[in-house]
């Protein structure tokens, strides 16, 4: 196996382990990307492991969202009684490093040549910024979207699943199709779509939910895809990309973190440049 | 078959109609009703006591959470109204649009002879930071402000595909702002009664790439109130009704994703269809559309979706400004439209209707009089237009 960059992050793969790593640095050391954390590149280890081989279940170790993972993945967190059983472990490194590898393997971290310094004002006041988010207390009053209804779409959210339809296939999932069947086979669509549309929402354009971090990002901006698999989507662009966004442009879906409320992060798919 | 019952035969008149003025105003909910009602009781030419009404029908999203529950018995009560059926109607922003259609379709049942339909928004009270948690709120929550949308980039995305796939440009949507702020600029009852020139409108901040500031209606403080009449109890009010001709309402998919297109609001096209169908008219029979511009792509869209221009040129139609106040067939929006009278998002529909009720019975400001007005059309939309009511008027009946 090899380097390479996967999901906006550098990846390294061995038959028994592969290690991501964030492409940005601070003073040197491995930092997060605007919108990337530790369970951002925990999904995409599991997420390029599953395209050499099947896994059923992983180990997850503290600060990676075990309920993000398995949305956007379908994989199988272990508990107290699949420990043993269970083959894969993931880990985390203190420089923004994620690794998945089978248990009892050697692991060497290589040396990525890709090294993206971050500034230092921008990197301190988003950083600030996501603290704020993360405060218990802060809670969107308008447009709330609760725990519940939250989770209650998660898989289609992150795992981007699907329902077979008429011959059709529908996403995001309805509870009934226009002839009031209930549920129809569930399917996985392709993470890659082309765009329809696009905007650039400037700070004072965006959701309150995003005002503390819009202003240092200079605004967001979100695509409207035609999936390969038929379906449309709106979805972010990545934050700490800038890609010249054009019609019919090629684009792939990634994990990221889309906002905090009530101390919780919510995770999504954002839209990035192939 | 049963034979159809008299009721179904009832004709429906606006007796009656007033506003407030639109923007920041300094009276509060209660006080920006009862202005409203009062201006519109006054309106009627003949006799007329609130507790003739039999129901009422009071449009608004509660915008701030302020009375969110049982909004419409507070105004009522504050209006002569105690006592009289009333409900709150929410569509977003087609609140009032639909309010109208139910106070119209009371009378057609046969079950009220006077009723009241109106609107309230108050915007302006909030802080910026609490206005901005409540706007957006309309659009599929859980997928499109998950994607960072409110409606600015909800419309920046029809925007962008309406150019892609009909060669409509930026320019075309400066002309639809430039109309109307020359028509607000003549309407003291508009939020902002100033014109703006083409290079101001064509640079102005950009909010959502492609609009600007001047792409994008107000958020304003408003009320509007209407009543309506039975035609066996019209002609002891008032000697100039104005008739409803039509009345036709739709829904959508309420995610921009979910629908087939985006260049189109097929909830306009239907309502439209149906209004028209029921008027016995077509779209070259309206000499005036109060149509639903809360963006400048809105209108463009609209212009097609009623039937005022072939489909993909609506960006032709505002670049020779056939919309502009008696240049081409139909004037749109003599009012200045949400664009320029303003959005107090409840208020907007009836609002509407009291442009055209009082165009119709040549009552307006004579400088943006409709030359010859005789049929009226309303389109009120709700959010990127997952609902949707348009209302055809005349001087004459069917």
């Amino acid at each position: 196996m090899s380097s390479l960059v996967w999901k906006g992050y550098l990846l390294h793969a061995e038959p028994t382990f592969t290690i991501v790593q964030s492409p940005f640095t601070h003073h040197g050391e491995r930092v997060f990307g605007a919108d990337s954390d530790a369970t951002t590149l925990a999904v995409a280890a599991v997420q390029h492991r599953l395209t050499e081989q099947s896994i059923e279940s992983v180990t997850v170790p503290e600060g990676i969202d075990a309920s993000t993972l398995t949305s956007s993945t379908s994989i199988l967190i272990a508990d107290e009684t699949t420990f043993e059983a269970c083959e894969w472990d993931l880990l985390l490194s203190d420089e923004a490093t994620v690794v998945l590898m089978r248990r009892g393997s050697d692991v060497e971290l290589p040396q990525f040549d890709v090294d993206l310094p971050v500034d230092e004002e921008f990197y301190n006041a988003l950083n600030e910024a996501w603290g704020q988010e993360m405060n218990v207390t802060n809670v969107s009053q308008g447009a709330y979207v609760s725990v519940a209804q939250y989770e209650e779409a998660a898989s289609s959210r992150l795992g981007l699943i699907g329902q077979k339809f008429n011959g059709g296939v529908t996403w995001p999932p309805r509870q009934m199709d226009s002839e009031a069947r209930a549920h129809g086979e569930v399917t996985a669509l392709a993470h890659i779509g082309k765009v329809q549309s696009w905007t650039r929402l400037s700070a004072a354009g965006a959701p309150s939910e995003f005002s503390t971090r819009a202003p240092l990002l200079g605004g967001i901006s979100t695509v409207l895809l035609r999936l390969n698999d038929g379906p449309s989507g709106v979805f972010l662009v990545v934050d700490d990309e800038e890609p010249d966004i054009s019609m019919d442009m090629d684009m792939e879906l990634v994990v990221r973190r889309i906002y905090a409320q009530e101390g919780i992060i919510r995770y999504g798919l954002k839209a990035r440049a192939i | 078959m049963p034979p159809l019952r008299g009721v179904f035969m009832v004709d429906v008149a606006v007796i009656g109609a007033g506003q407030t003025k639109y923007g920041n105003h300094a009276l509060g909910l209660k006080g920006m009703w009862a202005e409203a009602a009062e201006r519109a009781f006054s309106s009627i030419d003949g006799d007329f006591s609130p507790s003739q009404v039999d129901e009422a029908f009071i449009g608004s999203i509660a915008f701030g959470g302020a009375q969110l529950g049982n909004t419409a018995a507070l105004l009522t009560e504050h209006s002569a109204m105690a006592g009289v059926p009333v409900r709150r109607v929410e569509n977003a922003c087609a609140s009032s649009g639909f309010a109208f259609r139910d106070a119209w379709m009371a009378i057609k049942s046969g079950e009220a002879d006077v009723v009241v339909a109106g609107g309230i928004e108050k915007m302006n009270d909030l802080t910026p930071e609490r206005k901005r948690y409540w706007l957006g709120v309309s659009g599929d929550t859980e997928w499109e402000r998950l994607a960072g949308l409110t409606f600015p980039g909800t419309y920046a995305l029809m925007a962008r595909r309406h150019f892609h796939e009909y060669g409509s440009t930026h320019d075309d949507l400066v002309n639809i702002s430039v109309k109307n702020h020359l028509h607000g600029s003549m309407n003291k009852l508009a939020h902002i009664q100033k014109e703006v020139s083409f290079e101001k409108a064509a640079n102005g901040f950009m909010v959502a790439d492609p609009l600007t500031l001047y792409d994008c209606c107000p958020t304003s403080d408003g009320a509007s109130c209407v009543i309506l009449a039975a035609d066996h109890v019209v002609r002891g009010f008032t000697d100039t009704p104005v008739w409803v001709l039509g009345s036709g309402a739709a829904s959508d998919h309420l995610a921009l994703h979910d629908r087939p297109s985006i260049t189109q609001l097929r909830a306009t096209a239907a309502s439209s269809k149906r209004a028209y169908s029921q008027a016995g008219i077509t779209s070259n029979d309206v000499d005036l559309a109060e149509v639903h511009d809360c963006f400048t792509i809105a209108e463009l869209m609209a212009t097609e979706d009623l039937g005022f221009a072939e489909r993909g040129e609506g960006g032709q139609f505002a670049r020779e400004e056939r919309g502009l106040l008696n240049q081409g067939a139909v004037t749109i929006n003599p009012s200045g439209g949400l664009k320029s009278k303003g959005h107090p998002l409840g208020a907007t529909g009836t609002g509407q209707v009291v442009e055209v009720f009082k165009q119709l019975r040549s009552e307006v400001e004579s400088n943006r009089q409709v030359r010859d007005a005789s049929i009226g059309l309303t389109h009120n939309v709700g959010g990127s237009g997952a609902t949707c009511a348009v209302h055809l008027f005349g001087r004459e009946r069917n």
